[in-house]
């Protein structure tokens, strides 16, 4: 068993070695921006859901098109304690706006950073949990559970532009800096390296956990209510207990990955806990391919990258058809993915070849 | 039992295919779904059963694990292949980018290209195109063409952030031209600030900010908010309904108009919010038959005006019965509307596409030519088309391309263009522009008519210079 997923670790641990040479290759000049590795910043917090949507697509079968919600939940938990640093804890000007005097008692727990950081990750374990409680309780799944996903976002999403002197409506909360303070430009450099160091740190914790656990005979079970639920019941073990858990852990993925993005981005608006968000998160997964763990990394890092890089100039208009299509025929042709591309088509393809040759 | 399930699977999704609305968004809800089943059965036929932990057979594992050690070591090759290319890629691109030739600099163009905010925004984009072809076959400036390089923001605030990130910092522009709503403009604001680098801001907004790297060259709230219900108070209105979407926009405007009316001692008969896209009014309608306003401050955005106008005339409602004003509604709104609904309303800008200058004859022959004669110029095309000929006038005065000098070019005051508008000036201590008001009226052709004219306003953000507002305290805290 562990030889199988050697492949896997090998190509993570070279992610993760490009990934700590970034910085120095700035230093050398080889890269030639720093917002470069802001971006790059961004990219390890998408890989860090992407991660938890594998362990709950991949690895148990559940299809969420909302984990957009959590991921923005752990950012504006974050922005708001954020946010408070900047003002020094006095009330913010969209508060004031919706006629406000002093700061509302939701705010005040993000006015230190001990509660603030518990509350980054507790907030969305909580709501994970209690939703994910009663849906798979009443055995919900399926297309019906993707859909009930997304109707909390879009919820989620009214409520929060809705309550425009709370959360800053459609704004959202803007002008933070990270966790170090300004990131950005030259003189800051080697605060941005040190939250960059630390965003990898987390990344390959939460992969070795996620790997850990994807061994354990509590992975084996994931896979198991995947591919066959009611044998699994049947065995005696209690589902529904298990898909609430790993909704709950992928929940808190999202979250802790929504927390670092706020500090790359600098700002956090619901445009994060839209459905068309949440989706592309589920692309990201789909095309690096599903159930390896490595592939969502993969996939969120590749997909980051062309956007990055084929958003502008005269692709402008024509980016958003090519991803659709890469999508499209990721779904109808691989669907494994890129990894799956690698692991099961290329080698029929390389033995094709090779007995031609021989012949 | 398998094949039942397969079945099931199946039979399960095509009812569901069925049932499913036909939006594009659940079909793709659906396709994945499916994939997803689907894929569950095959990994249900092939080997993953055997792995899963109904198997104890390990042994056979073992022994294809030299085999599949092989395998595995392709596949990381492979991946890492894919990822190195993609990141040499970013670093080609960034080289290639970063020597410029010595003729031409270049600037940044940041708006929406997809996205609901994608049409509103291309007219301003094509506007400030127009201006730098313009300057470009003039001769450009200082000797230099411009080269403008394209970003989209996805009609998303952090998109519009990384992209202005990486127009400053990677592209090494020397300005950026972009945003249209305020919460792109908020994202984008630090990353100016922080690199020191120059944003041109073309759209009308609700004030209450002044940041040294932005030029504000759309109406600030007393360019038109302020002058507008000035107006109509002088025409003898005496009780106005305040309807907006639910955004910053309206929200301040209409902090800022109760201000006014209060001390003006004209009376607000009702308050309304509107979510962003909600196309059902008829309850709003009815409050505002039951509130029986004089007249309806409108700030409503785009789509909801196209519901609001519409739901208001099949209940044949005219301008006659209740009177509109609206902040958000240009000749690009008009021909979506409709000019027969909007005829007799009244509208408040700084520029129409009838505002009779000769250099506003000129612009809008100019626009037409470049992009078809069906196309209507507006007030924050126009504002945009300013902005790249003050910024033309900025960088002559400066002498230099560079961000900083520019800016102090613009804070010395002076730097002057003969807009379509008029003339206009930025003001060096706010950044906002010196431009005079227009009240209009909706024709029944669809273009807009000035009733009223001002002389160039000077621009105050804060609304500092007005004892109403001061004595209500809508400024901000920070």
């Amino acid at each position: 068993m562990r030889i199988k997923n050697k492949g896997y670790h090998i190509c993570f641990a070279i992610i993760v070695v490009l990934l700590i040479l970034a910085p120095l290759l700035l230093s050398a000049g080889v890269i030639t921006s720093s917002s470069f590795i802001l971006f790059l910043g961004k990219c390890i917090a998408f890989s860090i859901v992407a991660i938890g949507l594998d362990l709950i697509w991949g690895y148990t079968g559940i299809l969420s098109l909302g984990h957009g919600l959590y991921f923005a939940l752990g950012g504006y938990a974050m922005a708001m304690f954020l946010k408070l640093q900047t003002t020094n804890g006095r009330i913010v000007s969209f508060m004031q706006t919706g006629g406000m005097t002093e700061l509302p008692a939701v705010w005040r727990p993000f006015l230190h950073m001990g509660p603030a950081m518990v509350l980054v990750i507790l907030g969305p374990a909580v709501l994970s949990g209690v939703i994910g409680f009663f849906i798979f309780r009443n055995r919900i799944k399926g297309v019906y559970f993707s859909i009930i996903s997304q109707a909390l976002t879009w919820a989620a999403y009214s409520l929060f532009t809705g309550l425009q002197s709370y959360t800053g409506g459609n704004v959202g909360i803007t002008e933070i800096t990270s966790l170090l303070g300004s990131i950005k430009g030259d003189a800051n450099r080697g605060k941005m390296f040190l939250l960059f160091y630390i965003s990898v740190a987390i990344l390959v914790l939460i992969y070795i956990l996620s790997s850990f656990l994807t061994q354990t005979k509590f992975g084996k079970l994931l896979i198991a209510i995947r591919d066959g639920e009611n044998r699994t019941y049947f065995s005696g073990y209690c589902v529904s207990r298990y898909k609430n858990f790993v909704y709950v852990l992928s929940a808190v993925f999202a979250a802790i990955a929504g927390a670092i993005f706020v500090n790359f981005n600098g700002s956090i608006t619901p445009a994060q806990m839209t459905i068309s968000y949440s989706i592309t998160m589920v692309i990201w997964v789909a095309v690096g391919g599903r159930g390896t763990l490595v592939g969502a990394v993969l996939g969120a890092f590749l997909i980051n990258l062309c956007d990055y890089n084929f958003s502008s100039g005269t692709m402008v208009e024509i980016w958003q058809y090519i991803l659709g299509a890469i999508f499209v025929v990721t779904i109808l042709f691989f669907k494994g993915g890129l990894v799956g591309i690698v692991r099961d088509q290329l080698p029929v393809w390389m033995k094709k070849v090779t007995r031609k040759e021989a012949e | 039992m398998f094949d039942k399930q397969k079945n099931d699977c199946y039979t399960k999704a095509h009812k569901t295919k069925e049932s499913v609305v036909k939006s594009i968004h659940s079909r793709l809800l659906f396709f994945i779904s499916q994939s997803a089943e689907c894929t569950l059965w095959e990994y249900q036929t092939k080997e993953s059963f055997a792995e899963s932990f109904f198997s104890a057979d390990d042994s056979f594992n073992i022994l294809q694990g030299v085999e599949i050690m092989k395998k595995k070591t392709i596949i990381s090759l492979f991946l890492c292949a894919a990822l190195t290319l993609s990141m040499a890629g970013c670093g080609n691109s960034e080289s290639g980018s970063g020597d410029s030739g010595e003729d031409t600099v270049k600037v940044g163009i940041l708006y929406s290209a997809t996205g609901s905010m994608a049409i509103s925004e291309g007219a301003v984009k094509d506007a400030e195109v127009l201006a730098i072809d313009q300057i470009n076959e003039a001769g450009g400036i200082l000797g230099k063409q411009i080269e403008y390089i394209e970003e989209d923001g996805a009609s998303e605030p952090s998109t519009f952030a990384t992209k202005a990130e990486k127009l400053v910092d990677q592209d090494k522009v020397k300005t950026v031209f972009g945003c249209w709503t305020s919460a792109s403009r908020k994202a984008v604001k630090p990353v100016f600030e922080d690199y020191g680098n120059l944003l041109w801001y073309p759209v009308q907004y609700e004030g209450m900010e002044s940041s040294p790297n932005i030029i504000y060259t759309g109406a600030a709230p007393n360019q038109q908010i302020v002058p507008a219900i000035d107006y109509l108070i002088e025409q003898g209105y005496k009780k106005f309904f305040l309807l907006g979407s639910d955004y910053v926009f309206p929200r301040t405007a209409n902090m800022i108009i109760n201000a006014q009316c209060k001390a003006k001692g004209v009376e607000v008969v009702g308050e309304e919010y509107a979510q962003m896209d909600q196309t059902d009014f008829s309850s709003i309608i009815s409050k505002i038959e039951a509130a029986q306003p004089d007249v309806i401050i409108n700030t409503l955005n785009g789509t909801g005006n196209l519901s609001f106008f519409k739901q208001m005339n099949e209940k044949n409602y005219t301008s006659d019965d209740y009177m509109t004003m609206s902040f958000s509604i240009a000749e690009e709104e008009v021909k979506t509307i409709g000019a027969d609904i909007l005829k007799g309303h009244m509208v408040s800008w700084n520029y129409y596409m009838t505002t009779d200058t000769p250099e506003n004859k000129e612009f809008v022959k100019a626009y037409q030519d470049a992009y078809g004669s069906d196309r209507v110029t507006s007030d924050p095309a126009e504002a945009a088309y300013d902005a790249v000929y003050l910024w033309k006038a900025a960088v002559e005065k400066a002498g230099s391309f560079e961000p900083e000098d520019v800016i102090a070019a613009v804070e010395a005051g002076g730097i002057t263009f003969d807009a379509p508008e008029g003339t206009v000036e930025i003001d060096g201590e706010n950044h906002h522009l010196i431009k005079p008001v227009r009240i209009g009226v909706i024709g029944a052709d669809g273009q807009i008519t000035t009733v009223k004219e001002t002389e160039p306003v000077v621009p105050d953000p804060y609304l500092e210079s007005y004892d109403w507002a001061v004595e209500a305290n809508i400024q901000p805290l920070e």
